[in-house]
C-alpha cells in the first residue's frame, strides 16, 4: 500500500534535490560581490519606500472565510462522490443523490445569503 | 451492504421533526430577512417564535415514545422531550426579550434570529444525542452560533471582547471534549453511548485511555456549564453579550450542556462512576464557592447574575455526584432557568443603550417607579436564593436530599453554607429596590410587550413550579427513567 | 525500514516547525512555520494508512486554514512594525503544566495495551468513509452541513461590519 505513495516520496525528494542542487550550484559558480545598493529590493528602478509587510485589506479575509467553508464542504462530498457509482449500481441512486442534494441545499442557503447580501462583491457599496 | 436502505439505517421522521422544523425555520428567516432593514427585525422575531412553536408541537408527538433512530445516534425518549421542551421555552422567552432590543440596537435581524434557531438546533441535538459524534456536532452548532451572537454588537468594544474570550476559551474547551471523545473511542472502539457502556461493563475498555478520555470530557463539559475552575470566560462573556443573548447563554446553553453531561455521565458512564464522581465532587464544591463568593463584590447586575449562574452550575453538579438524584438535577435546572430568564428580562427593561442602568445601584427605588417589575424581580431573586415556596427552594431541597441520601453530607453542608452566602447578594438587589431612594435620572424607559410577557411567564413559572412541584418532578423522574431504562427497541421506527 | 526513516523525518519536521510557531519572535514567521507542522502531520497520516485524512490535511489545513491564518496575521494592525513578538507569559507555570500533561499522556500511552489492527487497516479509506456517510453516519453528515452554514453566517456577520467600515 505504501508503494502507491512511492511516487509522492520520489517527487518530493526530486523537488528537494533539484532545488538544493541548483541553489548550491549557483553558490559555487556565480561570482559573489554584494553591496548595499545591489541588495535593495527591485521595484522597477524606483528606490523602495516603506515596508514590504503591509496590512491586507479586511475584504480578503471575508472572501477567504467563505472559501474555507465551501472548501470543507467539498472535502465532505469527496468521499461520497467516490462511492456514488457503487450506490447507483446497487439501485440506491435516488437515496444517495438526495442525501448529497440535501447537504448541498443547506449550504446553498448560505451561498444565496452571502450573494444577496453582496459579501462576495469586491468593492463594497455601503447602503447608508 | 446490499440491502442497505432507509429502513435498516433506522431512518425515522418522528425524532427528526422538531430538529427539521428549527433548521428549516432558520433557513427561511435567513432568506426572508436578507432584504429587510435591520430596524424591521421584530417581524422576523415573531416568525422565530412561530418556528419554535411548530418545533414544540412536533416534540409533543415524541412524548412517551421510547426508541432510537439512525442506529442509536438519536435517542427519542422522555428525557429528550423534556429537555427539548425546556430549551424551546428558554429560546422562546429569549426571542421575546429580543424583539425590541434587537430592533432598537440596530442588530441585523435575519442573522440574529437564524443564529438563535441554529443554536436551538444544536442544543436539541445535544439533548437527543445517542452517540458522541452527535454530542460533538450539537455542541459545535450551538457554540458557533452563540459565539457570533455574543459579539453581535460590533460597535461595542465589550461585545467584541465577550465574543473573543468566549470563542477562544470555547474553542479550546471543544478541543478538550473532542480529544476526550477520541480517547474514549480508542478505549472502547465505539462512539455509541450504548456500546461504550457495554464495553465498560464487560471491562473491555483500555483503562488508562478511558480514564483520560473521561477526564478530558469533564473539562469540556465543565467549560460549557461554567464550572470552576473553567469559569473564567463567564463574567466577561455574559457582561459583554447583548442582554437577551446573555439570558439565552445562561439558560439554553447551560441546559443543553447539562442535558448531554447528565446523560453521558450518569447513565452511560455510570458503570465507571468511581472514576469521575470524586472529580465532580471537587468541581461542585469549588464552583459553588467561587461563584457565590465572587458574586458578593459585583456591582454590575449582569456580572452578578453571571457569577450566580456559575454558582447554580455548582448546585446542579452536587446533584450529579449522587446516582439517585438525576431527576432532581433536571427539576433544578428548570427552576434555575426560569428565574434567570426572568431576572435578565428585568435587566433588559432597565438597561438603556447597553451601558447605562446596569449597576445594582440603578435598581434603587424601583419599587416606587415600577412596582410590578420590582415585585417580579423580588420573586426571581428569592427563587435563586432558595426561599420557600418558590421553585428554586424545591429544586435545592430535592438535590440536597438526594445528595444526603447518597452519603455526600459534607458536600451538602458546603452547598447550604453557599446558599446562605448567596442570600446576601440576591437580597441586596431587593433591598436596593425597596429600601433605598432612587436617583430620578435612572427612570426606566417604557418596556416593550415582549419583555413584559417574558417577565410574566417567568414569574408564573417560578411560582407555579414551586407551589405544585409534583407534576414537574414526576416529569423529570419519568424522563430520567426513560433514558436510564432498558435499551430502546431499535425496531420501533424501522419502517 | 524506509517507513521508520520517513516517520522520524516527518516527526522532526513537525516538531521543529511547531517550535518555530511557538517560539518565533515574529508572528509572520510563526504563521508560515505552521506549514511545516501541517505537512508533517499529513505525512504521518499517510504513514498510518489514513489516506483520506492525508488529502484533507493538505486540502483543508494547508490550502484553507493556513491561508486564512496568514490573512489574519497580515490583517493585524501592527504587522508593519516588524517587532511584534510572541510574548511568553509565565514561562515557568506553562512549562510545569506542559510537563504534567506530557507525563499523564506518556503514562496513558505506556499503560495502554495496543491492539495491532493488522494490514487490512492499511487499505484505502475513502470508499469506507463515503459508505459510512451514506450509511450509519448519514445524520452526522447532514448536520455537518448545518454546522458549516452556522459558521458561515456567524463569521460573515462578525467580519462584515469591519469590512464595511473600511470600505
Amino acid at each position: 500500500m505504501y508503494f502507491d505513495y512511492a511516487v509522492v516520496l520520489t517527487l518530493t525528494l526530486i523537488g528537494i534535490v533539484l532545488l538544493a542542487g541548483l541553489m548550491g550550484l549557483q553558490k559555487l559558480l556565480a561570482p559573489s560581490n554584494p553591496f548595499a545598493r545591489k541588495l535593495m529590493p527591485y521595484e522597477c528602478g524606483e528606490p523602495p519606500t516603506g515596508n514590504a509587510w503591509i496590512n491586507f485589506n479586511v475584504r480578503f479575509y471575508l472572501i477567504a472565510l467563505v472559501f474555507v467553508i465551501f472548501e470543507v464542504e467539498v472535502a465532505f462530498i469527496y468521499p461520497v462522490a467516490a462511492v456514488y457509482l457503487d450506490w447507483v449500481r446497487r439501485g440506491q441512486r435516488w437515496f444517495a443523490l438526495s442525501e448529497i442534494l440535501i447537504f448541498l441545499l443547506i449550504l446553498f442557503v448560505g451561498l444565496i445569503y452571502v450573494w444577496v447580501k453582496r459579501d462576495l462583491e469586491w468593492v463594497k457599496k455601503v447602503p447608508d | 451492504m446490499n440491502t442497505l436502505n432507509l429502513a435498516n439505517l433506522g431512518f425515522a421522521w418522528l425524532p427528526l421533526l422538531p430538529l427539521i422544523a428549527v433548521a428549516v425555520g432558520a433557513a427561511i428567516i435567513l432568506l426572508v430577512g436578507v432584504r429587510l432593514e435591520d430596524e424591521d427585525s421584530a417581524g422576523l422575531g415573531i416568525l422565530a417564535l412561530g418556528v419554535l412553536l411548530v418545533s414544540f408541537v412536533c416534540t409533543l408527538f415524541t412524548i412517551g415514545v421510547n426508541a432510537e433512530a439512525f442506529g442509536g445516534a438519536l435517542l427519542t425518549d422522555d428525557y429528550t422531550a423534556f429537555f427539548e421542551i425546556v430549551i424551546q421555552a428558554a429560546a422562546a422567552i429569549s426571542v421575546a426579550l429580543s424583539l425590541d432590543y434587537a430592533a432598537d440596537n440596530g442588530l441585523a435581524g435575519a442573522e440574529y434570529y437564524s443564529l438563535v434557531l441554529f443554536a436551538v438546533l444544536g442544543m436539541m441535538l445535544m439533548a437527543a444525542a445517542g452517540d458522541l459524534i452527535i454530542v460533538f456536532l450539537g455542541l459545535e452548532t450551538m457554540s458557533i452560533a452563540v459565539y457570533a451572537l455574543a459579539g453581535f454588537v460590533r460597535r461595542e468594544a465589550r461585545s467584541s471582547e465577550a465574543a473573543l474570550k468566549y470563542f477562544l476559551l470555547g474553542a479550546f474547551s471543544t478541543g478538550f471534549l473532542l480529544y476526550g471523545i477520541a480517547l474514549i473511542y480508542g478505549a472502547t472502539g465505539t462512539v455509541h453511548l450504548d456500546g461504550i457502556r457495554a464495553a465498560i461493563v464487560a471491562r473491555a475498555a483500555s483503562q488508562p485511555y478511558l480514564e483520560l478520555g473521561v477526564g478530558l470530557m469533564v473539562i469540556g463539559f465543565g467549560f460549557k456549564v461554567a464550572a470552576a475552575p473553567f469559569h473564567a470566560w463567564t463574567p466577561d462573556a455574559y457582561e459583554g453579550a447583548p442582554t437577551p443573548i446573555t439570558a439565552f447563554m445562561a439558560t439554553g446553553v447551560k441546559l443543553a450542556a447539562f442535558a448531554s453531561f447528565v446523560r453521558v455521565f450518569m447513565i452511560y458512564l455510570g458503570p465507571a462512576a468511581a472514576q469521575w464522581s470524586g472529580v465532580l465532587w471537587v468541581l461542585a464544591a469549588l464552583t459553588m464557592t467561587v461563584g457565590n463568593v465572587v458574586a458578593l463584590v459585583q456591582d454590575n447586575i449582569k456580572r452578578m447574575l453571571a457569577y450566580s449562574a456559575i454558582a447554580h452550575a455548582g448546585y446542579a453538579l452536587v446533584g450529579m455526584t449522587a446516582a439517585g438524584s438525576a431527576a432532581a438535577v433536571l427539576y433544578y435546572l428548570v427552576a434555575y432557568a426560569f428565574a434567570t430568564l426572568g431576572a435578565f428580562a428585568v435587566v433588559i427593561v432597565l438597561e438603556r443603550r447597553a451601558t447605562a442602568g446596569l449597576r445594582i445601584a440603578d435598581y434603587r427605588g424601583l419599587a416606587q417607579t415600577r412596582p410590578g417589575l420590582a415585585a417580579a424581580m423580588t420573586l426571581f431573586m428569592l427563587s435563586l436564593t432558595g426561599v420557600p415556596p418558590l421553585a428554586g427552594f424545591v429544586g435545592k431541597l430535592y438535590v440536597f436530599a438526594a445528595a444526603v441520601d447518597s452519603g455526600h453530607v459534607p458536600l451538602v453542608v458546603i452547598a447550604v453554607i453557599n446558599s446562605a452566602i448567596s442570600a446576601y447578594y440576591y437580597i441586596g438587589v431587593i433591598v436596593a429596590m425597596y429600601m433605598q431612594e432612587g436617583t430620578p435620572e435612572i427612570e426606566p424607559s417604557g418596556a416593550s410587550p415582549g419583555v413584559l410577557i417574558g417577565v410574566a411567564i417567568a414569574a408564573l413559572a417560578v411560582v407555579l413550579i414551586g407551589i405544585a412541584p409534583t407534576p414537574y418532578m414526576n416529569a423529570a423522574r419519568d424522563a430520567f427513567a426513560a433514558a436510564a431504562g432498558p435499551p430502546a427497541q431499535a425496531t420501533a421506527f424501522a419502517r | 525500514m524506509i517507513a521508520v526513516i520517513v516517520f522520524w523525518t516527518l516527526a522532526v519536521i513537525t516538531v521543529l516547525s511547531a517550535m518555530i510557531t511557538a517560539f518565533s519572535r515574529n508572528i509572520v514567521y510563526s504563521a508560515f512555520a505552521l506549514l511545516g507542522s501541517f505537512a508533517g502531520v499529513a505525512g504521518i497520516y499517510l504513514l498510518l494508512g489514513a489516506d483520506f485524512l492525508f488529502i484533507i490535511q493538505i486540502f483543508i489545513y494547508i490550502g484553507g486554514i493556513l491561508v486564512v491564518t496568514i490573512f489574519a496575521v497580515m490583517l493585524t494592525q501592527g504587522v508593519a512594525d516588524m517587532n511584534i513578538s510572541n510574548r511568553i507569559v509565565g514561562l515557568i507555570p506553562a512549562a510545569l503544566i506542559a510537563l504534567l500533561a506530557g507525563a499523564v499522556m506518556l503514562e496513558a500511552i505506556l499503560r495502554t495495551p495496543w491492539p495491532h489492527p493488522g494490514t487490512a487497516a492499511l487499505n484505502p479509506t475513502t470508499h469506507a468513509i463515503g459508505n459510512a456517510f451514506l450509511g450509519p453516519f448519514l445524520l452526522p453528515f447532514e448536520i455537518a452541513s448545518v454546522v458549516l452554514l452556522a459558521a458561515l453566517i456567524g463569521a460573515i456577520v462578525i467580519s462584515r461590519q469591519a469590512a464595511r467600515a473600511e470600505a
